[in-house]
């Protein structure tokens, strides 16, 4: 669980973030969702300690981690496993060492138990055979795949994914979107995922944080969602005509108005 | 304002490098891995340089000594000091600034911007060790050697030199060598030496490693960090000079 009240950070003259509280909580994917620009990604790097931010507290599992020094953050990061919006590849190693990096780093383990881990986390992100190729010759979206499989390669307890799938097709976003809601509860971690797609909104939504203008806006899950009347939040979730009549279809559903051949009751 | 807060930073980054390594095998690894890139990836530019500058300066010395009352010899002891004095340390070095500063600062620079260092940071790695610190210890390590290097090759540049263009025999420049060596020559050499291996790496780690922006940024920096090495080495070159001699 990770904790935190009153989150502000400025950058010069520029309010990024305006006083934000909120809890995610652990074994569900908690969603960071927003407009462009509307601070998900500095919040994102606030709650891991990338930024300092100006005011508010932070806490992951009972620990207060505005107050922890550098060392004790070191300890801890060793349990966050992120997924940075650009993949952050390492380009002077191959899929296999980026992967490898931090069993490398962190464990004792014989070289062959530890491409054996690299072979499983790339069958789990749907990358079987990448191994010996260098980031510049995969493609964006495999990009995003290793660095899924490179965060969650040390089974961290804290899993930071920011927008995962975009830049993904449809099929293989939401490939993406099912592994990081499975190994969320099969491993119990704590997900924090920052997205503007609305697929994974509705799929993998367990507890969604909507930032506006450096404010929290609203909160809730995919199924609270249909019901929200918050004008901002429709307009931003439900943007064509084509998903405001999914969206109402759905309503629809959950009240029972609809019959077993998907035909509105009379 | 601007200059001392920059300087703040630079001591932090410094002082920042020194803590326990998470795993020393990798440390070591990407250690002896700056070696082959700072070291052995410098060797042949220096060569050239050192050969070259040592033939220049039998030729110049010669044409410029044209009394008949200094032996041919002075000119291999004129050739001998002013390389290892001057030519080997300083000129190396500059070249090495623009050389291997360039590389150190557009490395680090790059994996700033594409997010590569907070990736490290992130998995709990204290990146001004296990990036910046390698760097600074090989070229505290290679950097002299190719000094010393550099003089030995100056010299026999302009021993070849010499011989080649008819100014003195093999045998003439030799005994010139021999004549008044002062060996504490060759230890200011190497005092500037590692004096400016610490300037070149550091400058460039430091312009590298906070770098924000795009990749227009890290081309910037890299220039900068270039332009003030080598009016650092300049500086300091004066300094020691001055204090030492
Ligand atoms: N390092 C920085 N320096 C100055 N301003 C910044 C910095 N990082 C972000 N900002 C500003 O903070 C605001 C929020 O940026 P952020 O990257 O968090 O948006 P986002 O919600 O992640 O958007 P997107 O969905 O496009 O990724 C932007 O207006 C941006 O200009
Ligand atoms: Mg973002």
């Amino acid at each position: 669980m990770i904790e935190f009240t009153n989150l502000k950070k400025s950058f010069g003259e520029k309010l990024v973030l305006d006083g934000v509280s909120h809890v995610m909580e652990t074994g569900k994917t908690n969603l960071i969702i927003g407009t462009s620009g509307s601070g998900k990604t500095v919040l994102q790097k606030c709650l891991v300690g990338l930024f300092e931010p100006d005011e508010g507290e932070i806490i992951y599992d009972g620990k207060n981690f505005t107050e922890m020094t550098q060392d004790e953050r070191k300890l801890l990061r060793q349990q966050i496993g992120m997924l940075f919006q650009g993949s952050a590849l390492f380009d002077s190693m191959t899929v296999q060492d980026n992967i490898k990096f931090p069993l490398d780093m962190f464990t004792k383990d014989a070289h062959a138990a530890k491409i054996k881990r690299v072979d499983e986390v790339l069958e789990r992100v749907n990358l079987v055979g990448s191994n010996k190729k260098f980031p510049s010759e995969i493609s964006g979206g495999m990009k995003k795949r290793v660095g899924i499989a490179r965060a969650i390669v040390l089974n961290p307890k804290y899993l930071f994914c920011d927008e995962p799938n975009s830049g993904l097709d449809p099929q293989t976003s939401m490939l993406i979107d099912k592994l990081i809601a499975e190994i969320t509860k099969e491993y119990n971690m704590t997900t924090v995922i920052n997205t503007h797609d609305m697929n994974s909104v509705m799929e993998i939504g367990d507890n969604i944080l909507y930032m506006k203008n450096g404010k929290k806006e609203w909160t809730g899950n995919s199924k609270d969602i249909i019901f929200s009347d918050n004008q901002g939040l429709n307009e931003f979730i439900f943007a064509s005509e084509f998903l405001q009549d999914a969206k109402n279809m759905r309503k629809l559903e959950a009240q029972g108005k609809v019959d077993q051949n998907g035909d509105i009751k009379k | 304002m601007n200059f001392l807060s920059q300087f703040g930073k630079y001591i932090l980054m410094l002082k920042g490098m020194f803590s326990k390594p998470e795993n020393a095998k990798l440390y070591w690894k990407e250690f002896m891995h700056q070696c082959a890139e700072i070291g052995v990836g410098s060797l042949g530019i220096v060569v050239l340089i050192s050969v070259f500058m040592g033939a220049v300066s039998t030729v110049q010395t010669s044409y410029q000594l044209v009394s008949p009352l200094i032996s041919k010899s002075a000119i291999a002891q004129i050739v001998r000091d002013t390389v290892i004095l001057e030519f080997a340390p300083t000129l190396v070095c500059i070249v090495l600034a623009g050389v291997i500063g360039s590389k150190i600062a557009s490395e680090l620079g790059n994996m700033r911007v594409s997010e590569q260092i907070d990736a490290l940071e992130i998995m709990g790695i204290n990146t001004k060790t296990y990036l910046v610190m390698p760097k600074i210890v090989a070229s505290l390590i290679t950097i002299p050697m190719l000094v010393v290097l550099a003089m030995g090759l100056g010299i026999y540049g302009g021993r070849l030199a010499g011989s080649a263009a008819g100014i003195l025999p093999v045998e003439e420049f030799d005994r010139g060598l021999m004549e008044n060596f002062m060996p504490y020559n060759v230890t200011f050499a190497l005092i500037k030496a590692y004096t400016f291996a610490f300037i070149i790496s550091t400058i460039s780690a430091f312009f590298g490693y906070y770098v924000s922006g795009g990749s227009l940024e890290i081309g910037r920096s890299s220039t900068k960090s270039v332009v003030v090495s080598c009016v650092m080495i300049l500086l300091a070159d004066y300094a020691l000079a001055a204090l030492l001699l």
